[in-house]
This record gives C-alpha cells, structure tokens and sequence, in this order.
C-alpha cells in the first residue's frame, strides 16, 4: 500500500478545509476520512483515477452531497451550514456535461445565471465568451460536449468568485481551446485574488499553474503537499546494488516505486535526498543517479501501478 | 479564518423575478400551442354566434380546462430540469428549498396570467353574443331523479338567480390546487410517472373488483371514498367547478324534450370550504416535496 505523505501546512488560512469527511454510497467508500487542506490564493490540484473521489469531495464542498461524517469549510464556512452562502464564493465547472436549459441561447443562460450573482461582471463574462469562440445566439441544446464545457466556464470565472472547483475543466476541448482556456485562467489569476481547487487526469497541462498537489486514491489522500516540496522530495534513484539486496527497512514507508534489473536498480523514494542517499548507502547501494520528475510523474508516483498504468 | 471579503447571496426577489422570467421563456412553446387552439375554438364559437344567434351566458366557473391547465404546467415547467442530479439549479447561490418554490411561484404566474386570457376570452364572448354576466337569471330547480323514482316534471320550479362574482375565481383556485398537487408530484418522486401510472392502474384495478365483487365491505368503502373524494362536499369537483357539474342534470319532459334543472343553486360556501381544504392539501404536499430538495444539513 501506498504511504501517506503531507507536508506540514504553511500558517496563514485555508480557503478549503476539510476533517475527517467520509462519503459512502451503499457499500462503496467514496471518501475514507478525508483531510484536505488548501491554502488561500493556491493552485491546488487534486490527483486521482476515475472514482477516486475527487468529483465526490466538490459536491460535498458544494453542499450538493452531504457527507456521513466529517465536516467542510470553505474560506471559513461550513459547507453544510451556509450551502447558499457557500455556493456564493464559488465558481463551479462540474465533471458532467450535463446541458441545463436546452431550449435557452447561451447569452440567455448567462443573463439567468447573472441573476443569481450580484458580483457578476457583465463586461468580463463578453470578454470571456469573445476569447472562449461562444456563440452567444446558439441554443443550449445544440452545442457540442465542448461547446458545452466553454458555457460552464464563463458561468464559474464571470462572478469573479474566491474560490474555483474545476472538476476536469479542459476535458472535452480541443487542443486549441485547452490552451486558450489555461491562458484565461492564468490571466484570471493574475487580476483576481482565487483559490483554485482543480482535479485533473492531465496534470501536465497545469504545470505552470499547480502550487500545491494532493493525491487522492480510493477515496483517500495519500499525498498533500505544496509542488516545490513534492518534487524537491519524490525523485528517482538509480543504483547498483549488492546480489541479493534489499531496500532498509527505514527506506519501505517511503519507498513507491521499484525496479531492478541485474545488479542495476531504480526506485522513486520519498525523502529528502541527503538523507535518501545516505540510507541507501547505508545498505550496500551505490548511488549512481538522483533524478528529479515532472509533476505529473511525481504525483502519479503515488498512485498504484494498476491505477497508472 | 479568511480576510477575503465574502459574496453576497442574491434576494429571494431577485430569485423569484428571474424564475418567472426564466420560466416564462421556457413556456414558449406550449403557450404558442394554447394560442393556436384558443384561435381555433374562436373561429368555431364565434361561428356558432353567428349562424344561430347563440348568447353564451358568463360562468368561467363552469369550465374544467382550467383545472386541467393547472395539472399540466408543471410538466412544462420542470422539463429537462434534473431534480435529483447535479441540476444547474442546486449549483446556484440560493437555499436549495426556497428555489424549487421560487421555480414553482414562476410557473404560477404565468398560469394565472393564462388563466386570465382565458375568461377575459370567456367574457368577451359573453359580451359580443349579448350573454348574461351579472343579470339575474332563471333557473328551473328540481328534486332528482332516483332509481325507485323517476322524474316528476310537476316539481319543477323557478327561482331567479343572480351570479355570484366570486365564483369567478373559481378558475383562478381551481388551476392553483391542480398545480400545487401536480407541481409536488414533479418534484417529490424521483420517478413521477410511475406515481401516476400506478395510481391509475390501482384505480382501474379497484374499480373492476368493485364492479365484479359481490363483497358488500369492497363495495362500500371504495366506492364512498372516491365518491367523497371526487363528488363529496370537499370533493375535487368543488375545487374544479364549484360543483356546478353534480348539482345540475338533464331530464325528459316530453317526447324529444328535455331540460336542464338544478338539484340546488351554487353555493359560494361550500367552494370556499373544499377550495381552502384542496389548496391547504396542495401547499402541503408541495412543501414536503420541496423539503426532499433542501439543504443538505449535517444529521
């Protein structure tokens, strides 16, 4: 099984904070005990295959699901005490693609969703249908899964919310769109102050966003941690080890990933190098190579190989 | 806890104005359809006016379709909505309860305001024919009919009868009860035609086994329950038409004769009574319904 590893939490507030929340649908455990910690003004991107619980926890966060124990916060509100208030700071791109409203043309959706935000910016809301190609006349019904995913992203960016669930934003865009959308949100970033609490199963298309990782696996996460930390101390060690060698004891609950082959060896470990090196050392390896990962690779080390593979 | 400054939520006003708003556009379609047959049922009465001389006398409490209307509009106004799924709707910043209802008061508007084309059509008719709308009328009045008694004309009398305004409400709380009821039927069961179909099964269901049944105690209580239920003091039809149907019937008072006599006048009271009961039912049963959508509160 995999080890848990989180990093102590930088002080300041979280814009989501999430104890002990435990999800379960009959006998399935979505959420086993989640706690999830994401600092205000982070990029934060959850990891995780399909059913791992990451949609499950934006509901939760939403208060569209309720949770059988635990509670959420977000920037300081109970999710499941203040729901409207809680929907208020959010801006939400949901995993479905769902069309609401078919017989609405999107400039009418958006006119309806206005309604509901007081701080929503007509003139961004132009900018961000302009930039996204959104062909305001269109019918809802008419539109493309694509199509469908630009509406869902002006409805969460145009109220200029604090806080931004993305539940796999870019799926369904086409590659130029994807790129244009991640542009639009860094450019989103940079004039308002969001949190961005986003699940990705393409987490190098964040690669210049992410500030902070968190590693969800069955419903528990594993793994939490701002990126810097992430990949300062998940990296890959190649070694030439002894006939018969076994990694330390000390070295198992953080070791991920192992291969051998002959004398060669290459394990992904967890910890700082130094110490990694030294431990390794310690038992009769030797030390070739310490190479650091993508930040996608370095998440994913946390995943099961049958979940990556 | 965080600096940020916190949005604010929208009013529940804002939130009804733009239901009705919203719903309103998404009762186009059908509202063009009912558009269409109002043109066609002019065409065919103003032709009856005019070829017989017919005056049509002013009783929108009379109709049913107003009732009808009412049962219908909610299947218009919850289309395509995903009401136990991530509907658009749950994802706004507005108490989950309060916005079905808010949904709900919007199809409610627009259903009065149809409602009131319908009998400004209703008086419009009344006027141009040269109909009664306030006049007193006469009305021949009679005991009924029964099986071990047939009908004597000899007790037929006349009484002069002046209509009485509030009845013309009657469309306006008929279509109201019908919504409620049908609007917490949309909203209540995950799967509302299954409600309605088994419902209909069951009734046809009893119904044959009552027909069949020489059981006295199968007989009794179905047949009293559905007849309170439908034709009783606070019966359906009170709600409907002021019972204006029951209390009237159609007896022969000579070769190819006939006429129309009242068991008993209108009775503004007694509507008022199964209107106030029906709608209290129908509020009632749309709250419940209304609350299986609430806020997800920690148990």
């Amino acid at each position: 099984m995999s080890p848990s590893i989180h990093s102590q939490p930088s002080p300041g507030a979280f814009a989501v904070a999430t104890h002990g929340l435990i999800k379960r649908y009959g006998r399935e455990t979505a959420l086993g005990g989640m706690d999830l910690r994401v600092p205000e003004g982070a990029v934060y991107v959850l990891v995780g295959a399909n059913g791992a619980g990451k949609s499950t926890t934006f509901k939760i966060l939403m208060n569209l699901e309720r949770a059988d124990a635990g509670r959420a916060e977000v920037l300081g509100l109970d999710s499941a005490e203040h729901g409207p208030r809680v929907r208020a700071q959010i801006g939400y791109v949901p995993e479905h693609h769902a069309q609401s409203y078919r017989w609405m043309t999107c400039g009418r959706v958006l006119q309806h969703a206005a309604a509901f935000y007081p701080s929503w910016d007509a003139g961004y809301a132009d900018h961000l249908s302009r930039s996204l190609g959104l062909r305001l006349e269109r019918r809802m019904g008419g539109l493309s899964k694509g199509q469908t995913r630009r509406v869902q992203l002006v409805l969460a960016l145009a109220h200029r919310p604090p806080l931004l669930l993305l539940d796999e934003p870019t799926d369904g865009l086409d590659p130029v769109v994807r790129r244009r959308t991640l542009t639009l949100l860094a450019e989103h970033l940079a004039d308002t102050p969001t949190t961005v609490l986003v699940s990705t199963h393409h987490v190098h298309e964040l690669d210049t966003l992410a500030d902070h990782v968190g590693v969800l696996n069955e419903g528990r996460l594993v793994a939490q941690m701002p990126r810097d930390d992430l990949q300062r101390t998940v990296r890959r060690y190649r070694m030439e080890v002894p006939e018969g060698w076994v990694p330390p004891p000390e070295l198992q609950p953080g070791e991920l990933r192992r291969s051998r082959a002959g004398r060669d060896a290459q394990c992904t470990l967890v910890g700082e190098e130094r110490d990694v090196v030294e431990r390794l050392a310690a038992t009769g390896a030797n030390v070739r190579d310490v190479l650091p990962l993508q930040l996608e690779d370095a998440a994913l080390a946390f995943l099961p190989d049958e979940v990556t593979q | 806890m965080t600096d940020l400054a916190l949005h604010s939520t929208p009013g529940l006003r804002a939130v009804a104005r733009e239901q009705v708003r919203a719903v309103g556009l998404s009762l186009r379609l059908p509202a063009l359809a009912g558009l269409a047959l109002l043109v066609l049922a002019t065409l065919f009465v103003g032709g009856e006016v005019v070829r017989h001389g017919a005056r049509i006398g002013f009783h929108p409490e009379r109709w049913m379709l107003p009732g009808v209307l009412g049962a219908l509009l909610p299947l218009a106004v919850w289309f395509g909505e995903d009401r136990f799924g991530g509907a658009f709707l749950w994802t706004l910043p507005v108490d989950r309860r309060a916005h079905a209802l808010a949904k709900v008061f919007g199809g409610w508007v627009w259903l009065m305001a149809a409602i009131g084309v319908f009998v400004l059509w209703l008086l419009a008719f009344a006027l141009l024919s040269g109909g009664n709308v306030l006049g007193a009328e006469t009305m021949h009045m009679a005991t009924p009919a029964t099986s071990l008694e047939p009908f004597d004309p000899a007790t037929l009398r006349s009484v002069r009868w002046g209509p009485e305004p509030v009845l013309w409400l009657v469309p306006f709380t008929a279509a109201t009860g019908t919504y409620l009821l049908a609007s917490a039927l949309m909203l209540g069961p995950r799967q509302p035609w299954r409600w309605v179909a088994g419902t209909i099964a069951a009734f046809f269901l009893l119904t044959i086994a009552m027909e069949t049944s020489t059981t006295p105690w199968l007989r009794g209580p179905f047949s009293d329950v559905f007849q309170a239920l439908v034709s009783g003091p606070y019966g359906l039809e009170g709600l409907l038409i002021a019972h204006t149907e029951g209390l009237r019937a159609e007896a022969d008072v000579g070769p190819g004769q006939s006429i129309t006599y009242w068991q008993s006048l209108p009775d503004p009271g007694g509507w008022a009574a199964a209107t106030l009961l029906w709608l209290a039912a129908g509020a009632a049963a749309l709250w419940a319904a209304a609350s299986r959508h609430r806020e997800r509160r920690r148990p």
